[in-house]
């Protein structure tokens, strides 16, 4: 671990995290083609388009504030509806914390801006398995946004004149992201963490009854969590040797 | 409230309820009780939660046996490569891969 520490400088770190955000460059860039397209089609200008991925980066909120802005929604609800949307990212730092080797407050702005669902799920996944280092998941968070930007900018540009043809490759596309996630669940998967996995999966599932899917996946990640908080010490011991 | 302030106002709120718990996400990691748990939990909590999220979508675009049928394709191939190449990019094009064209085969 010593000498594996010292070879491993931080631009190295970074450059590794950011070959591994290939992944969630292939997940992220269709849907951000997909929002560029959207936020043209609903009357903003491209680069209004690309403003906000750049100022806001955060997936799923984007498409309700553009869906609302275009519905002539007063400014207030429409911030109250993104914030409420993100208050899931409330607990993804403290987490992410437990999985560094250091945390150096000069990094925690950046990582901060970077810690999306899809980022937060890779580096949790990957810090299964070994501590991770600041410079890797800044790594990881620079891939994931410069896909976000960009792929916006790509269907800003196009904006109006694209149309979905409903092709191979676009129906590829549409699974990118829950294959990126089975992958990152079959990453970090340990025996003894069944009842974290159960219990988030059959939460969300139950609660999109009644609430949204934003909704609906803070409950079941609370809840699965809450779950592993629980786990007893022997079901710890066990999770130690599989 | 003009367009940019609310996007900047968005960002910036979105950018605070991701720092502020991080900045104090030091001091929780140094202990080793219960809700230093319920972090290290909350990482595969949130993955299976984005698993249920992300599918129900696609299930509800085309709510059909192919849609079934492609799912569970798509899903066999990412965890088949992940099994034999502990690489989550190739699973997740494989999978991808596998999916789409699993689209084209069953159309109607």
């Amino acid at each position: 671990m010593t000498f594996e520490r010292a070879i491993s400088s931080p631009w190295r770190s970074a450059g590794q995290g950011l070959r591994e955000s290939l992944s969630l460059v292939a997940g992220y860039a269709p849907i951000a083609f997909s929002f560029g397209v959207i936020a043209v089609q609903s009357g903003l200008t491209p680069w209004q388009a690309v403003g906000i991925s750049l100022l806001v980066f955060a997936g799923a909120s984007q498409f309700v504030m553009v869906a609302m802005m275009a519905a002539g929604s007063g400014g207030l609800t429409v911030l109250s509806a993104v914030l409420m949307m993100n208050l899931r990212h409330l607990f993804y730092g403290p987490a992410l914390a437990t999985r560094l080797v250091a945390l150096p407050r000069r990094l925690v702005p950046w990582l901060a801006f970077g810690l999306t669902d899809e980022v937060f799920a890779t580096a949790m996944a990957k810090g299964a398995s070994r501590p991770l280092e600041p410079a890797w998941c800044l790594g990881l968070a620079l891939g994931a946004y410069l896909a976000w930007v960009g792929g916006t900018a790509l269907g800003a540009g196009m904006g109006a004149g694209w149309t979905n043809d409903g092709g191979y490759v676009a129906q590829a596309l549409d699974f990118v992201l829950p294959a990126l996630f089975l992958a990152l669940l079959a990453q970090a998967w340990r025996r003894a963490r069944w009842p974290v996995v159960t219990v988030a999966a059959g939460a969300t599932l139950l609660g999109m009854v009644w609430w949204p899917g934003h909704v609906a996946m803070l409950v079941g990640m609370l809840a699965g969590a809450l779950v592993g908080s629980r786990r007893a010490r022997t079901a710890r011991a066990r999770e130690a040797m599989t | 409230m003009t367009w940019w302030v609310i996007v900047i106002a968005a960002g910036v709120g979105t950018f605070l309820i991701r720092y502020l718990p991080l900045l104090s996400g030091t001091r929780l990691v140094r202990g080793e009780g219960r809700l230093s748990r319920f972090l290290g939990a909350l990482g595969l909590a949130a993955i299976a939660a984005l698993i249920v999220l992300s599918v129900s979508d696609l299930w509800w675009q085309a709510p059909h046996w192919r849609g079934g049928v492609r799912l569970a394709l798509g899903a066999t191939a990412v965890l088949l490569v992940q099994r034999l190449t502990p690489n989550v990019g190739l699973a997740t094009l494989v999978g991808a891969g596998v999916y789409g064209a699993a689209g084209w085969a069953l159309a109607d």
